[in-house]
């Protein structure tokens, strides 16, 4: 980096933001990880306020600058969402990246960027006009909107949840996983590792659609049968739960 | 900028550049317990309590951190005595090296201050952050959960092992009951089997405290980065993008140019001076085939350039300066295609000498043989053939390879440095550098961890040709990814056996070809293909015996000495052909191993016709013999605690709950080496002092794994003092005496060895001194015990009266002793490994949910540092097994080269550890003892492998145990 800004209105970070050259820092355990000599001048979102976890009407209005430790200790998320972003990092970094974070990096293998998905994520975007709200899987598809900031992450917390994935190992970051939720008797399913981003599966056929870019963990075959297995198991899972699951 | 912000309670600011990291800041301030693991966070060895929560430090901007408190583990370095929590961790032994200690015992301090009685699962949550190489975590957990008992007011016991009775007579196998239960007991905590031969002893097999808990626990400066020499320069090496390339022009006038640049090497200004890195005994195996830069690179991170600079970003913006014209040669990366016609040739210059064939990348061809093996086939009424492929991971230690040189006031080279070889390294460098011997000095501080990747001298010629250039001080610290594509890795090796078994499953010969890769340079390649062909060939009796072996060049990252050394390769092929000859004879596999492993008294026959020395054939007059084997104990032992008999159960094989599980357990037979006989030596020098006490110069090299305290403990046990009577200082060339080096699992019984007859040396003359002043005249008769030498007839006198009369009354002489030692015989530590798994049969993926090995190391010095080695080596050897693998694209670059992408262990999804030490005793080793470090690292991977095998009826050959492999293998068997 080769400046730093700690703006402390939403205001001033948009106008900082908007500068070529300039870069939002949330936790930082991405930006920061990167050593490399950078023009890039860090606008630090830290001194917003925008930490909050609460619940509003229906939702759950996560801050963007929570943490994905704070988002796994709140009482106003559901247990099984929590335990997700409990795995999401490990202890010494889940205390440093935040969910703002988590939704502008878009990664396609995040088991909690699923589940934000399947529980009708949309994302709160402050610009020059104010605050509006897009669906998550536009800003995951699309990406940030430039001029805009990411202020918080609102979910629906209600529902039965299942979720399956394969790893090497049981804490590895899953080559494919499915977050599956039932709602008012439908349900939703979330696939990990099968697109560019985390995306919501068609029921029916979970790969429709799905060409996934393969890797040494998991060729493209590989991850489509992974896909339709794993979407299997949560919907026998929840449909097993029946109506009384989703209470 | 200035940062101003709370560090341990006390206001601190400072200047920082918005792109330092907190980690660096926190260590230019003093706080030594931050060390580096990485850039980007996921090792937590630089963990430290932000706003009271565990987060890397290296992850989080100086800058960010202004207004937020900080704490290190120096705020809990109040006294002299260690705080509860230190206390913990340093009494159950979850340190090894100790690198990570900081992170650990803040992460403790954060979770109990919110939870003074939290879960296992909270724990091991807690620790999710911290990746320890060392242990299996097992004692990290225990450590919490006693610091939380101790904080509640509780007293727990002294922590120890579990003492068991001998389910055998150590000879016989005895059948295991299904209804005989496992003892029960945490899983941090080794389950002892005493032997009657072996006494009961003051210090020796006890679990004594390490000698260097303290300095680990408080976060002292104790690593090679902990001692910055004042106008110290950082060195960073320019580094080959090219698999395989000739360098056709270099210009480093930019990075010259450069304010801040001190010094730019590479071929055009350095002496080409030809050797071999590898930490070896003199004369270093040949081929001769490395400089420290030439004009060819033979893999993706190769050498090409280093620059010292007054920083680390100005050395690393001028490595960028530095232009470079390649001349791009076609690479090879698999030895299956090495030795093809049209392979490109890695080794065309004219002044390296001893390949075997050079125009076919063919370094080594490796012969043994014992007996008519022709005969033994032709005649056998059952022989098998299988080939297995074994691939390239890397040791991973979390302190990444780190060396500081300079010339000191007498234009000395002294070189700090994370070795295993600080010996070897002395008198490697000095051809490179252009100096004597007697001109260097290599000092080895604590290291986190080397597992056999610093039994090299993998960075020091760079740092001292450095430091004679500009005449100052110049510190290289490799980053994880050079630690993983530019230090050393395992060798990959495609492996064939067969075997001709007779009628009755006895076993008539065994053949074994491995056809080894040791990427672009021959170090350790050639006693690494020989330790896999011992290993392969040693476990089983047969009359006829043959080993043959290619070793190739090929453009991978260079592999080297990995704990295990050859073993873990040789032992997977021959564990998982064993299974699979026991299947298809339709034998019960361990009535099969068992008829044919080597017992008491039992030749090793094709020892001696495999080593640096060896003569390849013929009859010699004498071969080694087993000498002691718990092997019958470990079984039976091994057996109980793994419920084998649930093999035969199909209710537990196919859980109903659970359709797509398949559960299976497995077993593999272990046998290793103890030092290698003729060759490894060490060295050991004992001085008496006013107080009594002890001061021990071992040139013995502690990596973590506890030498320095195991070895004191022998000492202490002949001088009848307690082992803090004896203070160790270990591994400086310039002061203790020699020792080969930390590897070969030598260093319990060799350099422990020579600490008992230098013991022993002072031991006689402190009787004597003590005859003298008790007016006895056999000195013969008096015993040293608790700090005093006692007469028959009850009269004592202290040690430390002894010490005050000879150093100061009469007859003044210094009581010292000197000892070396080297051993014709190299006794096998013997082990049952077992292996629990789950695998889904719809997705491939394998759980490994219970690993247990009984081990007979001998006599365990202390039993909590030999468990932790097993700990720790069954997990470095689970992920072989399971999960890493060092993946190269087309082109030769790794993709992985970090931790996450490249997947170790964490505390959150360890399987259950349990371990057995079964005593016996070897009569060659001090006190009993045999080895125990490496022993651990070659089973694991067989018997993941016939689980898997017991649980699905598939056999897999390659490794690792990766889901798509195993869905592939599932799918095919289908």
């Amino acid at each position: 980096m080769a400046a730093y800004h700690r703006p402390s209105t939403i205001g001033a970070a948009l106008e900082l933001l908007a500068a070529p050259d300039r870069v939002a820092l949330a936790g930082g355990t991405l930006l920061n990880a990167d050593r490399a000599p950078s023009r890039l001048e860090a606008v630090d979102l830290q001194a917003l306020g925008l930490n909050r976890i609460e619940t509003v009407g229906g939702g759950v209005r996560i801050g963007a600058m929570a943490t994905l430790g704070e988002m796994s200790e709140s009482p106003a998320v559901p247990d099984r969402l929590r335990a997700v972003a409990r795995a999401e990092a490990p202890s010494t970094l889940r205390t440093l990246a935040t969910v703002g974070g988590l939704v502008a990096r878009r990664r396609p293998d995040s088991l909690l960027l699923a589940a934000l998905l399947a529980h009708r994520g949309r994302v709160a975007l402050a610009g020059p006009d104010g605050e509006n709200e897009e669906d998550l899987a536009r800003v995951l598809g699309e990406g940030v909107p430039a001029g805009t900031l990411i202020t918080a992450a609102t979910i629906d917390p209600t529902g039965a949840v299942a979720v399956a994935a394969t790893g090497r190992t049981p804490a590895d970051v899953p080559i494919v996983a499915a977050y599956g939720r039932r709602a008012d008797g439908a349900v939703a399913v979330a696939l990990t590792g099968v697109a560019p981003v985390p995306v919501l599966a068609d029921g029916s056929d979970p790969t429709a659609g799905l060409v996934p870019e393969g890797d040494f963990r998991g060729s493209a075959e590989y991850r489509l049968e992974l896909a339709r297995v794993l979407t299997r198991r949560v919907t026998e899972e929840l449909a097993a739960a029946g109506d009384e699951g989703e209470r | 900028m200035e940062i101003a912000f709370e560090l341990n309670g006390a206001p601190a600011v400072v200047e920082a550049a918005p792109h330092e990291s907190l980690r660096a800041v926190l260590r230019r301030l003093g706080m030594f317990s931050v060390h580096y693991g990485s850039d980007s966070g996921e090792t937590g060895a630089a963990a430290v309590l932000f706003d009271g929560k565990l987060a890397s430090a290296d992850v989080i901007s100086a800058a960010q951190a202004d207004g937020h408190a900080v704490t290190t583990v120096e705020a809990l370095n109040v006294s002299p005595e260690l705080d509860p929590i230190q206390a913990a961790f340093a009494a159950v032994g979850a340190f090894q090296s100790g690198y990570s200690a900081g992170a650990m015992i803040l992460g403790a301090k954060a979770l109990l201050e919110a939870d003074p009685d939290p879960s296992e699962a909270a724990i091991r949550d807690m620790l999710s952050g911290i990746l320890d190489r060392e242990t299996a975590y097992a004692k990290p957990v225990e450590a919490v959960k006693r610091a939380a008992a101790v904080l509640r007011g509780d007293r727990p016991e002294p922590f120890g092992p579990l003492v068991l009775e001998p389910m055998t007579d150590g000879v016989r196998p005895t059948a295991v009951s299904p209804d005989d239960e496992p003892p029960a007991g945490p899983a941090s905590v080794p389950r002892l089997v005493p032997s009657r031969e072996v006494p009961d002893m003051a210090v020796v097999g006890r679990p004594e405290v390490k000698v260097d808990a303290v300095r680990l626990a408080k976060g002292n400066p104790a690593f090679t980065d902990d001692i910055e020499p004042r106008g110290m320069l950082y060195a960073k090496v320019l580094r080959s993008p090219h698999a395989h390339a000739r360098i056709t022009r270099i210009d480093d006038s930019k990075a010259r140019g450069m304010p801040g640049v001190r010094a730019v090497l590479h071929h055009g200004n350095t002496p080409r001076v030809k050797y071999a890195s590898g930490g070896q005994s003199w004369p270093n195996p040949h081929p001769y085939d490395q400089v420290s830069f030439d004009d060819k690179v033979r893999h993706v991170g190769d050498r090409v350039a280093a620059v010292a600079a007054d920083t680390v970003e100005i050395a690393a913006e001028a490595v960028r300066l530095i232009e470079v014209d390649y001349e791009v040669l076609p690479a090879v990366f698999d030895e299956r295609e090495a030795m093809a016609p049209g392979a490109p040739v890695i080794h065309d210059e004219d002044d390296t000498h001893h390949i075997c064939d050079p125009e076919r990348n063919l370094v080594h061809h490796i012969t043994a043989r014992r007996g008519d093996l022709e005969s033994a086939f032709a005649t056998a009424p059952h022989a098998f053939e299988q080939t297995f492929r074994v691939h390239q991971v890397q040791q991973c230690p979390i302190e990444p390879h780190i060396s500081v040189a300079w010339l000191d006031s007498d234009e000395r080279m002294v070189v700090r440095t994370a070795t295993q070889v600080p010996f070897h390294t002395r008198r490697m460098l000095a051809p490179l550098i252009g100096m004597d011997i007697k001109d260097i000095r290599v000092i080895k501080p604590r290291i986190g961890g080397g597992f056999g990747a610093k039994q090299e001298m993998l960075i020091e010629d760079i740092v001292a040709h450095l430091a004679i250039a500009t005449r100052r001080p110049v510190r290289l610290e490799l980053d994880r990814a050079e630690e993983f594509y530019a230090s050393r890795t395992r060798h990959p090796q495609t492996i064939t056996f067969r075997t001709a078994v007779d009628h009755d499953g006895k076993l008539l010969a065994q053949d074994m070809y491995v056809l080894g890769n040791t990427g672009p340079y021959g170090t350790h390649g050639f006693t690494v293909q020989i330790v896999s062909g011992l290993r392969g060939l040693s476990s089983y009796n047969a009359s006829a015996k043959r080993f043959t072996c290619d070793v190739v060049y090929t453009n991978i990252p260079v592999p080297g000495a990995y704990r295990g050394y050859g073993g873990p390769q040789g032992e997977f092929a021959l564990e998982a052909h064993m299974e699979d000859v026991a299947r298809a004879l339709g034998a019960d596999v361990i009535d099969f191993k068992r008829l044919n492993w080597v017992k008491v008294g039992d030749e090793m026959d094709i020892a001696p016709h495999l080593g640096e020395r060896a003569p390849a054939e013929g009859e010699l007059d004498e071969y080694p013999k087993i000498m002691s084997s718990g092997i019958e104990e470990c079984m039976a032992q091994g057996l109980r605690e793994s419920g084998w008999h649930r093999r035969n159960d199909p209710a537990w094989k196919r859980p109903a709950d659970r359709p797509h599980i398949r559960r299976g357990i497995g077993f593999a037979f272990a046998m290793h080496g103890t030092a290698i006989p003729f060759l490894d030596m060490g060295g050991c020098s004992i001085k008496l002092n006013d107080d009594g006490s002890f001061n021990m110069l071992i040139g013995a090299t502690d990596l973590g794994t506890g030498a320095d305290t195991v070895i004191g403990q022998i000492a202490a046990e002949v001088l009848g003092v307690p082992l803090d009577d004896i203070k160790v200082y270990s591994s400086d060339t310039d002061v203790t005496p020699f020792d080969t080096g930390a590897y070969a699992s030598s260093t319990t019984y060799i350099s422990g060895t020579a600490a008992l007859r230098a013991a022993e040396a002072v031991r006689k003359r402190l009787k004597e001194r003590a005859a003298m002043l008790l007016e006895i005249d056999e000195p013969c008769t008096i015993e040293l015990r608790n700090r005093r030498a006692h007469a028959p007839d009850g009269r004592s006198v202290s040690l430390e009266e002894i010490a005050l009369d000879s150093l100061h009354m009469q007859e003044h002489e210094q009581i010292m002793g000197t000892a070396s030692h080297v051993s014709p015989d190299c006794p096998p530590p013997f082990g049952a490994q077992l292996a629990e798994v789950e695998v889904d049969v719809e997705t491939g993926q394998v759980t490994v949910t219970k690993l247990v090995m009984a081990v007979d190391c001998g006599v365990a010095i202390n039993p909590i540092t030999a468990s932790g080695q097993v700990e720790g080596g069954m997990t470095q050897a689970l992920g072989y097994a399971h999960c890493e693998e060092m993946v190269l694209d087309d082109e030769g670059r790794m993709v992985n080269p970090s931790f996450g992408p490249y997947k170790i262990y964490r505390a959150d999804e360890m399987p259950e550890t349990v371990v057995y030490l079964v005593q016996t005793m070897e009569d060659s080793g001090p006190f009993g003892a045999k080895a125990v470090a490496e022993i651990p690292k070659d089973g694991v991977a067989p018997a993941v492998r016939n689980a898997i095998l017991d649980a699905t009826g598939v056999a897999i050959n390659d490794l690792p145990f990766t889901p798509e492999r195993v869905w592939r293998a599932l799918r095919a068997h289908a």
